[in-house]
């Protein structure tokens, strides 16, 4: 038995090894805290990696600043022109934007709060061309969980993976597993943007139908627990209508240069969708109540229940619910941040 | 133990030059050295050998987003396989090696394409994806590899002439007495 056992030992040992690896895959369920070897890798090698990795990025920063500026003037010509379009539309933009807060004043919708961000250094990029990751220099003790949105001002960057207590793992949008629900800016045309591990992005489950166009600004739809709404994504660069087929192809080019990411924001709040429970039955109304304001309407719901609850028992049987009645849709107005044509 | 530690040296090595091909090519182009180091393992045979392959893909697969597992079983399947070949053919010169590198790169595309359909579905990277990027992936690692074979061999040939370990790169487990 132990002649046998010596003679496959190296075949025993791959085997072992290899089912350990297929059990890592196996069982990963999204982002989550990265073990005590993960992390031991992690402290052992980034600084090394930093070490190596610092004068390549200076090299080429040096490069991108003063060797790569041929055709500069034909490029500062272009910027200006498209400077000047820009301002025409922020000017609009603005505009749009105060009346948006005026309308959200109104609706009692608008939040009153600051998100809380954690500013971070990018430390390491992924070493496999295949996966779309970063490391950051701040972790579980600056407040960072997995599954939080990383952005910049440009737009949006990801979301954590894993944390060790001083360094993140980002996903970045580009990365095979990255999945955002975003619409288009111009029409609301809704779809999901997906990573694909080049520079670009698909943007999939577009209706054909739908009015999309190169150019178009793509933004976090807010829907899921990750992304806050109205997050840059990208421009949508190819629209290809198949002949074939419920839905279009795009491909989006991300807001973000990842390849030139040194500082990120991570947003310190997630959001989270109330479960079933949360929403109350058809007796007590269609809504769960909030806290603060719409606390007295829930204490008089709670206190008529009672009322409720005996005129039910006095009936013989109960009314039918009658019928919601969707209203016929209001024509929209034209889209006040279209830029002119 | 002195071989081990210079091994384990190399791969550490091999994972910063990783790291700076990285930041300095175009991913079309971008060599697989952790991949040819788990190849140059395999000739040496061994546990050992077969070990520190997977531990090497263990570490890249911490330093990038993928499945965890998905490169440490890449790259202790290079390791095998290379063990098993080494039998049949003959790898212990530039040219073969370089050759049976690039060889195996490309089949290594493959392999991954086949473990993320396999492991992690809903997140594999398309096949034309991978054959955009496996032909100059696998020359660039075919050219790494004759150079890095002969750096291997004058880094282990002290740590090996002690009998810690078995020679690298001079006979096959065919040919040993």
């Amino acid at each position: 038995m132990s002649e046998l056992l010596r003679r496959f030992r190296f075949a025993l040992c791959y085997l072992a090894l290899a089912a350990l690896c297929a059990l890592g895959m196996a069982s990963r369920h999204g982002p989550a805290e990265l073990g005590f070897a993960p992390k031991l890798v992690l402290d052992l090698t980034l600084p090394l990696e930093r070490m190596v990795t610092l004068p390549i990025s200076e090299l080429r920063g040096v490069w991108d600043d003063y060797a790569a500026l041929v055709g500069v003037r034909v490029e500062n010509e272009r910027l200006r022109d498209r400077l000047a379009r820009a301002e025409e539309e922020n000017h609009q933009y603005r505009e749009a934007i105060l009346s948006s807060e005026r309308f959200q004043k109104l609706s009692g919708f608008r939040a009153q709060r600051e998100v809380p961000m954690v500013p971070a250094n990018v430390i390491h990029q992924d070493l496999s061309p295949w996966f779309q990751s970063l490391i950051i220099d701040q972790g579980a003790a600056a407040g960072i969980r997995p599954g939080m949105p990383v952005i910049t001002d440009s737009g949006v960057v990801g979301l954590i993976a894993g944390t060790t207590p001083g360094a993140s793992k980002v996903l970045l949008v580009v990365d095979p597993q990255s999945r955002i629900d975003a619409y288009v800016e111009r029409t609301r045309a809704r779809g999901t943007v997906r990573g694909t591990s080049g520079h670009d992005c698909d943007f999939d489950y577009v209706l054909r139908q739908e009015n999309i166009e190169e150019g178009d600004l793509l933004l976090t739809s807010g829907l899921g627990t990750t992304y806050p709404k109205g997050l840059v994504v990208g421009r949508v660069a190819t629209v290809d209508r198949k002949k074939s087929g419920l839905f279009l192809g795009a491909k989006v080019v991300p807001a973000v240069d990842f390849s030139r990411l040194e500082e990120v924001f991570v947003i310190l709040e997630q959001r989270q969708i109330p479960g079933e429970d949360a929403f109350s039955s058809a007796d007590e109304g269609l809504w769960p109540a909030a806290p603060g304001a719409a606390g007295a309407a829930a204490a008089a719901r709670a206190a008529a229940k009672p009322q409720v609850a005996a005129k039910a028992a006095a009936k013989p049987a109960p009314k039918p619910l009658p019928k919601l009645v969707k209203p016929a849709p209001a024509p929209l107005p034209d889209h006040p941040q279209d830029p002119p044509e | 133990m002195s071989a081990l530690l210079r091994l384990l040296g190399i791969g550490l090595a091999l994972l910063l030059a990783q790291a700076v091909a990285r930041l300095a090519l175009p991913v079309v182009v971008q060599p697989d050295l952790v991949l040819v180091y788990a190849l140059a393992l395999g000739l040496r045979g061994g546990v050992q050998g077969l070990v520190l392959a997977f531990g090497a893909g263990y570490v890249e697969d911490v330093l990038c987003g993928g499945p965890p597992g998905l490169f440490a079983l890449l790259c202790g399947t290079a390791c095998a396989t290379t063990r098993l070949l080494d039998r049949a053919l003959y790898l212990r010169a530039a040219a073969p090696w370089a050759s049976y590198v690039g060889a195996y790169a490309l089949a290594n595309f493959a392999l991954f394409g086949a473990a993320q359909r396999m492991f992690a579905p809903d997140t594999a990277i398309a096949w034309s994806e991978l054959l955009r990027r496996a032909p100059g992936a696998a020359i660039t690692s075919a050219l790494c590899a004759a150079p890095l074979l002969h750096l291997f061999r004058r880094l282990l040939v002290d740590a090996d002439r002690d009998g810690s370990w078995p020679v690298l790169a001079t006979q096959s487990p065919r040919g040993r007495p």
